[in-house]
Protein backbone atom coordinates (compact mmCIF):
# COMPACT_ATOMS: atom_id res chain seq x y z
CA UNK A 1 0.00 0.00 0.00
CA UNK A 2 2.86 1.95 0.92
CA UNK A 3 4.85 1.15 -1.76
CA UNK A 4 2.06 1.79 -4.20
CA UNK A 5 1.30 5.38 -3.10
CA UNK A 6 5.10 6.23 -3.43
CA UNK A 7 5.02 4.94 -7.01
CA UNK A 8 2.33 7.11 -8.00
CA UNK A 9 4.20 10.12 -6.62
CA UNK A 10 7.40 9.64 -8.38
CA UNK A 11 5.19 8.25 -11.92
CA UNK A 12 3.17 11.31 -11.19
CA UNK A 13 6.08 13.63 -12.38
CA UNK A 14 5.62 12.46 -16.13
CA UNK A 15 7.52 11.52 -18.69
CA UNK A 16 10.20 14.45 -18.49
CA UNK A 17 11.59 12.80 -15.72
CA UNK A 18 15.43 13.12 -15.46
CA UNK A 19 16.52 8.78 -16.51
CA UNK A 20 18.04 8.65 -13.49
CA UNK A 21 15.19 8.58 -11.19
CA UNK A 22 12.76 7.02 -13.88
CA UNK A 23 15.23 3.28 -13.29
CA UNK A 24 14.28 3.84 -9.20
CA UNK A 25 10.69 3.71 -9.61
CA UNK A 26 10.48 0.22 -8.29
CA UNK A 27 7.42 -1.33 -6.30
CA UNK A 28 9.84 -2.33 -3.24
CA UNK A 29 9.69 0.80 -1.11
CA UNK A 30 9.30 1.75 2.28
CA UNK A 31 8.12 5.24 3.44
CA UNK A 32 8.89 6.10 6.98
CA UNK A 33 7.58 8.82 8.47
CA UNK A 34 9.53 9.78 10.77
CA UNK A 35 12.65 11.25 12.24
CA UNK A 36 15.46 8.76 12.90
CA UNK A 37 17.17 10.20 15.98
CA UNK A 38 21.00 9.26 17.47
CA UNK A 39 21.56 5.57 17.76
CA UNK A 40 18.18 4.25 15.63
CA UNK A 41 18.92 2.54 12.40
CA UNK A 42 17.14 1.18 9.68
CA UNK A 43 17.76 -1.10 7.38
CA UNK A 44 15.57 -2.63 4.27
CA UNK A 45 15.95 -4.02 1.16
CA UNK A 46 14.94 -2.35 -1.32
CA UNK A 47 13.89 1.86 -1.58
CA UNK A 48 13.63 4.48 1.61
CA UNK A 49 11.67 7.46 1.45
CA UNK A 50 12.15 9.37 5.02
CA UNK A 51 9.48 11.92 5.63
CA UNK A 52 11.49 13.47 8.23
CA UNK A 53 15.17 13.67 9.40
CA UNK A 54 17.87 11.71 9.67
CA UNK A 55 20.19 13.05 12.85
CA UNK A 56 23.88 12.48 13.45
CA UNK A 57 24.40 9.10 15.25
CA UNK A 58 21.69 7.52 12.94
CA UNK A 59 22.22 5.31 9.98
CA UNK A 60 19.92 4.37 7.28
CA UNK A 61 20.96 1.26 4.99
CA UNK A 62 19.15 -0.02 1.59
CA UNK A 63 19.86 -2.00 -0.93
CA UNK A 64 17.72 0.73 -3.36
CA UNK A 65 18.33 4.04 -3.43
CA UNK A 66 17.36 6.66 -0.12
CA UNK A 67 15.30 9.41 -0.28
CA UNK A 68 15.41 11.81 2.63
CA UNK A 69 12.55 14.96 2.79
CA UNK A 70 14.58 16.21 5.36
CA UNK A 71 17.90 16.97 6.43
CA UNK A 72 20.46 14.12 6.20
CA UNK A 73 22.67 14.36 8.80
CA UNK A 74 23.76 10.70 9.92
CA UNK A 75 25.55 8.17 8.00
CA UNK A 76 23.43 6.73 4.78
CA UNK A 77 24.18 4.21 2.72
CA UNK A 78 22.24 3.75 -0.60
CA UNK A 79 23.43 0.20 -2.95
CA UNK A 80 23.79 -1.80 0.05
CA UNK A 81 24.08 -4.94 -1.68
CA UNK A 82 26.93 -3.26 -4.55
CA UNK A 83 24.16 -1.49 -6.54
CA UNK A 84 26.33 1.27 -8.00
CA UNK A 85 22.98 2.64 -9.90
CA UNK A 86 21.65 3.56 -6.43
CA UNK A 87 21.31 6.97 -5.52
CA UNK A 88 20.63 9.19 -2.12
CA UNK A 89 19.04 12.39 -2.51
CA UNK A 90 17.67 14.77 1.05
CA UNK A 91 16.56 18.24 0.65
CA UNK A 92 19.56 19.36 3.38
CA UNK A 93 22.26 16.93 2.27
CA UNK A 94 24.73 16.90 5.15
CA UNK A 95 25.79 13.86 5.64
CA UNK A 96 28.44 12.50 8.68
CA UNK A 97 29.09 9.70 5.97
CA UNK A 98 27.49 8.91 2.58
CA UNK A 99 28.41 5.35 1.08
CA UNK A 100 27.27 4.11 -1.75
CA UNK A 101 27.83 0.46 -2.62
CA UNK A 102 31.10 0.25 -1.96
CA UNK A 103 32.54 3.81 -2.14
CA UNK A 104 32.52 5.56 0.61
CA UNK A 105 32.77 9.49 1.12
CA UNK A 106 32.47 12.25 3.75
CA UNK A 107 32.37 15.73 3.72
CA UNK A 108 35.65 17.70 3.67
CA UNK A 109 37.11 18.41 7.14
CA UNK A 110 37.35 22.11 6.77
CA UNK A 111 34.80 22.70 3.86
CA UNK A 112 31.78 24.59 5.51
CA UNK A 113 29.86 24.41 2.85
CA UNK A 114 25.52 24.16 3.20
CA UNK A 115 23.35 24.46 0.34
CA UNK A 116 19.81 25.23 1.23
CA UNK A 117 18.75 23.73 -1.66
CA UNK A 118 18.02 19.48 -2.46
CA UNK A 119 20.80 17.68 -3.47
CA UNK A 120 21.49 14.16 -5.18
CA UNK A 121 24.74 11.62 -4.28
CA UNK A 122 25.37 9.27 -6.86
CA UNK A 123 28.05 7.35 -8.54
CA UNK A 124 29.51 8.43 -11.81
CA UNK A 125 32.65 7.52 -13.87
CA UNK A 126 33.84 5.91 -10.37
CA UNK A 127 33.40 8.39 -8.28
CA UNK A 128 30.88 9.86 -5.59
CA UNK A 129 29.54 13.19 -7.05
CA UNK A 130 26.77 15.70 -5.52
CA UNK A 131 24.86 17.77 -7.34
CA UNK A 132 21.72 20.14 -6.58
CA UNK A 133 18.53 18.60 -7.38
CA UNK A 134 17.47 20.70 -9.80
CA UNK A 135 14.07 19.16 -10.81
CA UNK A 136 12.36 19.13 -7.93
CA UNK A 137 12.75 23.20 -7.93
CA UNK A 138 11.23 23.81 -11.29
CA UNK A 139 8.47 21.76 -10.67
CA UNK A 140 7.17 23.47 -7.89
CA UNK A 141 7.67 27.05 -9.86
CA UNK A 142 5.02 25.33 -12.39
CA UNK A 143 2.87 24.55 -9.64
CA UNK A 144 2.69 27.97 -7.69
CA UNK B 1 20.49 37.80 57.55
CA UNK B 2 21.79 35.27 59.98
CA UNK B 3 23.60 32.71 57.26
CA UNK B 4 24.81 36.56 55.62
CA UNK B 5 26.63 37.26 59.46
CA UNK B 6 27.65 34.23 60.30
CA UNK B 7 29.06 33.78 56.38
CA UNK B 8 31.08 37.15 57.18
CA UNK B 9 32.34 36.22 60.55
CA UNK B 10 32.67 32.29 61.24
CA UNK B 11 34.26 29.74 58.50
CA UNK B 12 31.82 27.01 59.48
CA UNK B 13 29.05 27.54 57.67
CA UNK B 14 31.10 27.71 53.98
CA UNK B 15 29.11 25.47 51.63
CA UNK B 16 31.96 23.49 51.11
CA UNK B 17 31.85 22.15 54.77
CA UNK B 18 28.26 21.14 54.52
CA UNK B 19 29.08 19.29 51.47
CA UNK B 20 32.26 17.67 53.18
CA UNK B 21 30.46 16.84 55.84
CA UNK B 22 27.30 15.27 54.01
CA UNK B 23 29.65 13.57 52.19
CA UNK B 24 31.32 11.91 54.90
CA UNK B 25 28.18 10.28 56.04
CA UNK B 26 27.05 9.12 53.03
CA UNK B 27 30.20 6.98 52.41
CA UNK B 28 30.33 5.44 55.73
CA UNK B 29 26.90 4.14 54.58
CA UNK B 30 28.31 3.67 51.23
CA UNK B 31 31.31 1.39 52.01
CA UNK B 32 29.96 -0.39 55.14
CA UNK B 33 27.63 -1.41 52.21
CA UNK B 34 25.32 -1.44 55.14
CA UNK B 35 21.23 -1.22 53.63
CA UNK B 36 18.49 0.11 55.88
CA UNK B 37 16.88 -3.26 55.51
CA UNK B 38 20.34 -4.81 56.82
CA UNK B 39 20.11 -2.59 59.55
CA UNK B 40 16.96 -2.91 60.94
CA UNK B 41 17.50 -6.95 60.47
CA UNK B 42 20.64 -6.70 63.07
CA UNK B 43 18.44 -4.17 65.17
CA UNK B 44 16.13 -7.67 65.19
CA UNK B 45 18.65 -10.03 66.22
CA UNK B 46 20.89 -7.34 68.48
CA UNK B 47 17.38 -7.41 70.67
CA UNK B 48 17.10 -10.98 70.39
CA UNK B 49 20.50 -11.57 72.20
CA UNK B 50 20.58 -9.23 74.61
CA UNK B 51 16.96 -9.72 75.50
CA UNK B 52 18.30 -13.43 76.92
CA UNK B 53 20.34 -11.50 79.60
CA UNK B 54 18.17 -8.14 79.84
CA UNK B 55 14.92 -6.54 80.09
CA UNK B 56 15.59 -3.68 77.29
CA UNK B 57 13.49 -0.96 75.84
CA UNK B 58 12.76 -1.99 72.66
CA UNK B 59 10.88 1.57 71.94
CA UNK B 60 13.76 3.55 72.28
CA UNK B 61 16.59 1.56 71.03
CA UNK B 62 18.74 3.43 68.28
CA UNK B 63 21.28 1.52 66.11
CA UNK B 64 23.71 3.79 63.60
CA UNK B 65 26.86 3.98 61.65
CA UNK B 66 29.30 6.36 62.82
CA UNK B 67 32.48 7.98 61.45
CA UNK B 68 34.94 9.46 63.08
CA UNK B 69 37.88 10.45 60.88
CA UNK B 70 38.52 7.17 58.53
CA UNK B 71 37.07 4.76 61.32
CA UNK B 72 33.66 3.53 61.33
CA UNK B 73 31.82 2.41 64.45
CA UNK B 74 28.43 0.90 65.06
CA UNK B 75 26.42 2.59 67.82
CA UNK B 76 23.56 1.14 69.84
CA UNK B 77 22.28 2.99 72.34
CA UNK B 78 19.98 0.51 74.45
CA UNK B 79 17.87 1.52 77.15
CA UNK B 80 17.83 -1.06 79.84
CA UNK B 81 15.55 -1.61 82.42
CA UNK B 82 15.98 -4.69 84.51
CA UNK B 83 18.23 -7.68 84.93
CA UNK B 84 17.74 -11.30 84.19
CA UNK B 85 17.91 -13.36 87.11
CA UNK B 86 19.41 -16.26 84.91
CA UNK B 87 20.25 -16.48 81.64
CA UNK B 88 19.00 -18.47 78.93
CA UNK C 1 54.30 -4.60 24.86
CA UNK C 2 51.78 -1.51 25.56
CA UNK C 3 50.13 -0.46 29.30
CA UNK C 4 46.49 -0.28 29.14
CA UNK C 5 45.00 2.80 30.64
CA UNK C 6 41.27 2.95 31.81
CA UNK C 7 38.95 6.40 32.37
CA UNK C 8 37.03 5.89 34.54
CA UNK C 9 34.41 7.66 37.01
CA UNK C 10 30.85 6.54 37.53
CA UNK C 11 28.97 9.74 37.19
CA UNK C 12 28.38 10.80 33.93
CA UNK C 13 29.31 14.38 32.40
CA UNK C 14 31.90 14.44 34.49
CA UNK C 15 34.89 14.78 31.35
CA UNK C 16 35.94 10.93 31.22
CA UNK C 17 35.91 11.34 27.32
CA UNK C 18 37.83 14.80 27.04
CA UNK C 19 40.06 13.50 29.44
CA UNK C 20 40.60 10.32 27.57
CA UNK C 21 40.83 12.32 24.06
CA UNK C 22 43.72 14.43 25.61
CA UNK C 23 45.84 11.98 27.32
CA UNK C 24 45.94 10.14 23.99
CA UNK C 25 46.52 13.25 22.00
CA UNK C 26 49.08 14.49 24.35
CA UNK C 27 50.86 10.92 24.70
CA UNK C 28 50.47 10.61 20.80
CA UNK C 29 52.19 14.61 20.31
CA UNK C 30 55.31 13.28 22.78
CA UNK C 31 55.32 10.38 19.98
CA UNK C 32 53.80 7.33 21.26
CA UNK C 33 51.98 4.87 19.26
CA UNK C 34 48.01 5.04 21.42
CA UNK C 35 44.66 3.21 20.58
CA UNK C 36 41.89 4.67 22.11
CA UNK C 37 39.26 2.59 22.99
CA UNK C 38 35.65 3.95 23.43
CA UNK C 39 33.75 1.33 25.25
CA UNK C 40 30.39 3.52 25.93
CA UNK C 41 28.33 1.42 23.02
CA UNK C 42 25.21 3.16 22.27
CA UNK C 43 26.27 6.25 23.31
CA UNK C 44 29.30 6.69 21.59
CA UNK C 45 31.19 10.49 21.48
CA UNK C 46 34.68 10.05 22.23
CA UNK C 47 34.55 10.13 17.75
CA UNK C 48 32.96 13.63 18.15
CA UNK C 49 35.31 14.64 20.75
CA UNK C 50 38.54 13.86 18.34
CA UNK C 51 36.52 15.40 15.03
CA UNK C 52 36.87 12.01 13.74
CA UNK C 53 33.21 11.23 13.67
CA UNK C 54 33.19 10.97 9.63
CA UNK C 55 35.45 8.78 9.25
CA UNK C 56 33.77 5.40 10.87
CA UNK C 57 33.02 2.84 9.04
CA UNK C 58 33.56 -0.55 11.07
CA UNK C 59 33.34 -0.34 15.49
CA UNK C 60 34.48 -2.61 18.23
CA UNK C 61 31.18 -4.82 17.70
CA UNK C 62 32.09 -5.50 14.52
CA UNK C 63 35.69 -6.21 15.07
CA UNK C 64 34.00 -8.34 18.32
CA UNK C 65 31.89 -9.83 16.66
CA UNK C 66 34.46 -10.91 13.36
CA UNK C 67 32.39 -8.61 10.96
CA UNK C 68 36.09 -6.69 9.51
CA UNK C 69 39.48 -7.53 10.84
CA UNK C 70 40.94 -4.71 14.01
CA UNK C 71 43.13 -3.01 11.41
CA UNK C 72 39.94 -1.64 9.43
CA UNK C 73 38.39 -0.31 12.54
CA UNK C 74 40.98 1.59 13.76
CA UNK C 75 40.73 5.21 12.64
CA UNK C 76 43.48 7.44 12.39
CA UNK C 77 43.77 11.07 13.65
CA UNK C 78 43.91 13.89 11.42
CA UNK C 79 46.91 15.28 13.17
CA UNK C 80 49.42 12.39 14.75
CA UNK C 81 50.42 9.64 13.14
CA UNK C 82 50.20 7.46 15.91
CA UNK C 83 47.21 8.52 17.43
CA UNK C 84 43.75 5.76 16.38
CA UNK C 85 40.56 5.23 17.52
CA UNK C 86 38.65 2.31 18.17
CA UNK C 87 34.90 3.47 18.04
CA UNK C 88 32.17 2.53 19.99
CA UNK C 89 28.95 1.02 18.08
CA UNK C 90 25.97 3.68 18.32
CA UNK C 91 23.23 1.27 17.23
CA UNK C 92 23.64 -1.68 20.03
CA UNK C 93 23.58 -1.76 23.30
CA UNK C 94 26.30 -2.28 26.34
CA UNK C 95 25.72 -6.83 26.05
CA UNK C 96 26.98 -6.49 22.39
CA UNK C 97 30.94 -7.16 23.89
CA UNK C 98 31.31 -9.24 26.85
CA UNK C 99 34.71 -8.78 28.93
CA UNK C 100 36.49 -12.00 27.24
CA UNK C 101 35.92 -10.25 24.18
CA UNK C 102 37.74 -7.00 24.83
CA UNK C 103 40.41 -9.13 27.00
CA UNK C 104 41.11 -10.85 23.32
CA UNK C 105 40.83 -7.19 21.92
CA UNK C 106 43.14 -5.74 23.91
CA UNK C 107 45.39 -8.32 23.65
CA UNK C 108 45.77 -7.98 20.19
CA UNK C 109 46.36 -4.37 20.43
CA UNK C 110 48.85 -4.29 23.33
CA UNK C 111 51.40 -5.95 20.71
CA UNK C 112 51.10 -3.02 18.50
CA UNK C 113 50.47 0.06 20.52
CA UNK C 114 52.50 2.04 23.62
CA UNK C 115 49.41 2.87 25.24
CA UNK C 116 46.11 1.92 25.31
CA UNK C 117 43.42 4.11 26.66
CA UNK C 118 39.62 3.00 27.18
CA UNK C 119 37.31 5.56 27.74
CA UNK C 120 34.53 3.72 30.22
CA UNK C 121 30.74 4.30 30.05
CA UNK C 122 28.61 5.79 33.29
CA UNK C 123 27.76 3.32 35.37
CA UNK C 124 28.89 0.36 37.03
CA UNK C 125 26.81 -2.56 35.08
CA UNK C 126 27.99 -4.16 31.93
CA UNK C 127 29.48 -1.33 30.16
CA UNK C 128 31.54 -0.69 32.97
CA UNK C 129 33.11 -4.14 33.38
CA UNK C 130 33.79 -4.39 30.16
CA UNK C 131 35.97 -1.67 30.09
CA UNK C 132 37.90 -2.58 33.24
CA UNK C 133 38.12 -6.30 32.17
CA UNK C 134 41.82 -5.84 30.28
CA UNK C 135 42.94 -2.74 32.24
CA UNK C 136 46.22 -2.33 33.71
CA UNK C 137 45.75 0.93 35.42
CA UNK C 138 43.22 3.18 35.89
CA UNK C 139 42.26 6.78 36.17
CA UNK C 140 39.09 8.15 38.09
CA UNK C 141 37.86 11.40 37.26
CA UNK C 142 35.40 13.54 39.51
CA UNK C 143 34.67 16.85 39.80
CA UNK C 144 34.31 18.72 42.86
CA UNK C 145 31.04 18.19 43.64
CA UNK C 146 29.14 15.52 46.38
CA UNK C 147 27.22 13.56 43.86
CA UNK C 148 30.59 13.01 41.52
CA UNK C 149 33.07 12.54 45.03
CA UNK C 150 30.88 10.03 46.03
CA UNK C 151 30.79 8.12 43.15
CA UNK C 152 34.14 8.53 42.23
CA UNK C 153 34.38 6.66 45.72
CA UNK C 154 32.16 3.85 44.72
CA UNK C 155 34.05 3.17 41.50
CA UNK C 156 37.47 2.93 43.40
CA UNK C 157 35.77 0.13 45.14
CA UNK C 158 34.80 -1.54 42.87
CA UNK C 159 38.61 -1.26 41.17
CA UNK C 160 40.30 -2.54 43.84
CA UNK C 161 37.56 -5.52 44.01
CA UNK C 162 38.78 -6.05 40.80
CA UNK C 163 42.16 -6.19 41.15
CA UNK C 164 43.19 -2.50 39.67
CA UNK C 165 44.61 -1.28 42.81
CA UNK C 166 45.63 2.36 43.89
CA UNK C 167 43.64 4.35 41.04
CA UNK C 168 44.67 7.79 40.01
CA UNK C 169 42.71 10.43 40.76
CA UNK C 170 42.00 13.83 38.37
CA UNK C 171 39.81 16.59 39.79
CA UNK C 172 37.98 18.20 37.32
CA UNK C 173 36.25 21.49 36.58
CA UNK C 174 37.95 23.30 39.66
CA UNK C 175 37.28 26.81 39.89
CA UNK C 176 40.17 28.58 42.19
CA UNK C 177 37.42 31.54 42.95
CA UNK C 178 34.92 29.79 44.40
CA UNK C 179 37.26 26.95 46.44
CA UNK C 180 38.62 30.33 47.77
CA UNK C 181 35.72 31.61 49.00
CA UNK C 182 34.89 28.38 51.03
CA UNK C 183 32.30 27.56 48.52
CA UNK C 184 33.81 24.78 46.61
CA UNK C 185 35.51 21.90 47.82
CA UNK C 186 38.88 21.61 47.81
CA UNK C 187 41.62 19.87 46.45
CA UNK C 188 42.58 18.51 50.44
CA UNK C 189 39.03 17.81 50.69
CA UNK C 190 38.30 15.74 48.10
CA UNK C 191 42.07 13.74 48.52
CA UNK C 192 40.97 13.70 52.44
CA UNK C 193 37.63 11.72 51.55
CA UNK C 194 38.86 9.49 48.63
CA UNK C 195 42.27 8.77 49.92
CA UNK C 196 44.05 7.98 46.48
CA UNK C 197 47.15 9.52 44.55
CA UNK C 198 46.13 12.52 42.49
CA UNK C 199 47.32 12.60 38.93
CA UNK C 200 46.26 16.05 38.40
CA UNK C 201 43.80 18.78 38.51
CA UNK C 202 42.18 20.95 35.40
CA UNK C 203 40.55 24.22 36.36
CA UNK C 204 37.25 24.87 34.65
CA UNK C 205 37.98 26.72 31.35
CA UNK C 206 36.15 27.93 28.96
CA UNK C 207 38.74 26.73 25.99
CA UNK C 208 37.17 22.72 26.46
CA UNK C 209 34.29 23.54 25.01
CA UNK C 210 35.70 26.06 22.12
CA UNK C 211 38.22 23.18 21.36
CA UNK C 212 35.81 20.13 22.00
CA UNK C 213 33.26 22.21 19.54
CA UNK C 214 36.10 22.05 16.61
CA UNK C 215 36.75 18.57 17.80
CA UNK C 216 40.06 19.12 18.55
CA UNK C 217 42.10 18.86 21.68
CA UNK C 218 43.08 21.51 24.45
CA UNK C 219 45.93 19.68 25.25
CA UNK C 220 47.51 21.55 22.18
CA UNK C 221 46.39 24.76 23.20
CA UNK C 222 49.65 26.51 24.41
CA UNK C 223 48.12 28.99 26.27
CA UNK C 224 45.08 27.74 27.84
CA UNK C 225 45.53 26.44 31.59
CA UNK C 226 43.42 23.84 30.99
CA UNK C 227 45.61 22.56 28.08
CA UNK C 228 48.71 22.89 30.48
CA UNK C 229 47.09 20.78 33.00
CA UNK C 230 46.49 18.14 30.89
CA UNK C 231 50.18 18.37 29.32
CA UNK C 232 51.41 17.89 33.02
CA UNK C 233 49.14 14.74 33.31
CA UNK C 234 50.74 13.54 30.30
CA UNK C 235 54.26 14.10 31.10
CA UNK C 236 53.39 12.09 34.64
CA UNK C 237 52.05 9.40 32.85
CA UNK C 238 55.31 9.44 31.22
CA UNK C 239 57.19 9.07 34.81
CA UNK C 240 58.11 12.45 35.30
CA UNK C 241 57.82 14.82 38.04
CA UNK C 242 55.72 17.77 37.56
CA UNK C 243 54.37 19.82 40.60
CA UNK C 244 50.13 20.33 40.86
CA UNK C 245 49.40 23.93 39.38
CA UNK C 246 48.48 26.66 41.91
CA UNK C 247 45.52 27.26 40.66
CA UNK C 248 46.07 30.77 43.37
CA UNK C 249 48.79 31.95 41.90
CA UNK C 250 47.19 31.66 38.22
CA UNK C 251 44.40 33.43 38.78
CA UNK C 252 45.77 36.45 40.41
CA UNK C 253 43.22 38.99 41.40
CA UNK C 254 42.99 42.61 39.59
CA UNK C 255 43.78 44.54 43.22
CA UNK C 256 46.47 41.75 44.11
CA UNK C 257 48.24 42.37 40.71
CA UNK C 258 48.11 46.20 41.04
CA UNK C 259 49.53 46.02 44.41
CA UNK C 260 52.40 43.62 43.25
CA UNK C 261 52.54 46.12 40.12
CA UNK C 262 53.11 49.23 42.61
CA UNK C 263 55.44 46.80 44.78
CA UNK C 264 53.32 46.69 47.99
CA UNK C 265 53.86 42.73 47.71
Amino acid sequence: MIASANSYSISGFGHDLPAKLEDLIDENTILVQRTLRSGQSLHYNGNVVILGDVNPGAEVAATGSIIIMGSLRGVVHAGAGGDVNAIVMAFHLQPTQLRIADHITRPPDNGAIDPDYPEMAQIKGGVVTIESFQYAGERQGKVT
Amino acid sequence: MLEFITRLFGKEYKSKNIAKERLRLVLVHDRASISPQMLESLKLDLIKVISNYMEIDEENLDVSLDSSGNTVALVANIPVTGMKRTAG
Amino acid sequence: MGQVLVVTSGKGGVGKTTTTANIGTGLAAAGHKVALLDTDIGLRNLDVVLGLENRIVFDIVDVVNGNCRLRQALIRDKRFEGLHLLPAAQTKDKTAVNPDQMLGLIAELKKEFDYIIIDCPAGIEQGFRNAIAGAEKAIVVTTPEVSAVRDADRIIGLLEASDLREPKLIINRIRPKMVRQGDMMSIEDILDILAVDLLGIIPEDDMIVITTNRGEAVVLDQNSRSGQAYRNIVRRILGEEVPIINLDEEEEGFFKKLRRIIGLK
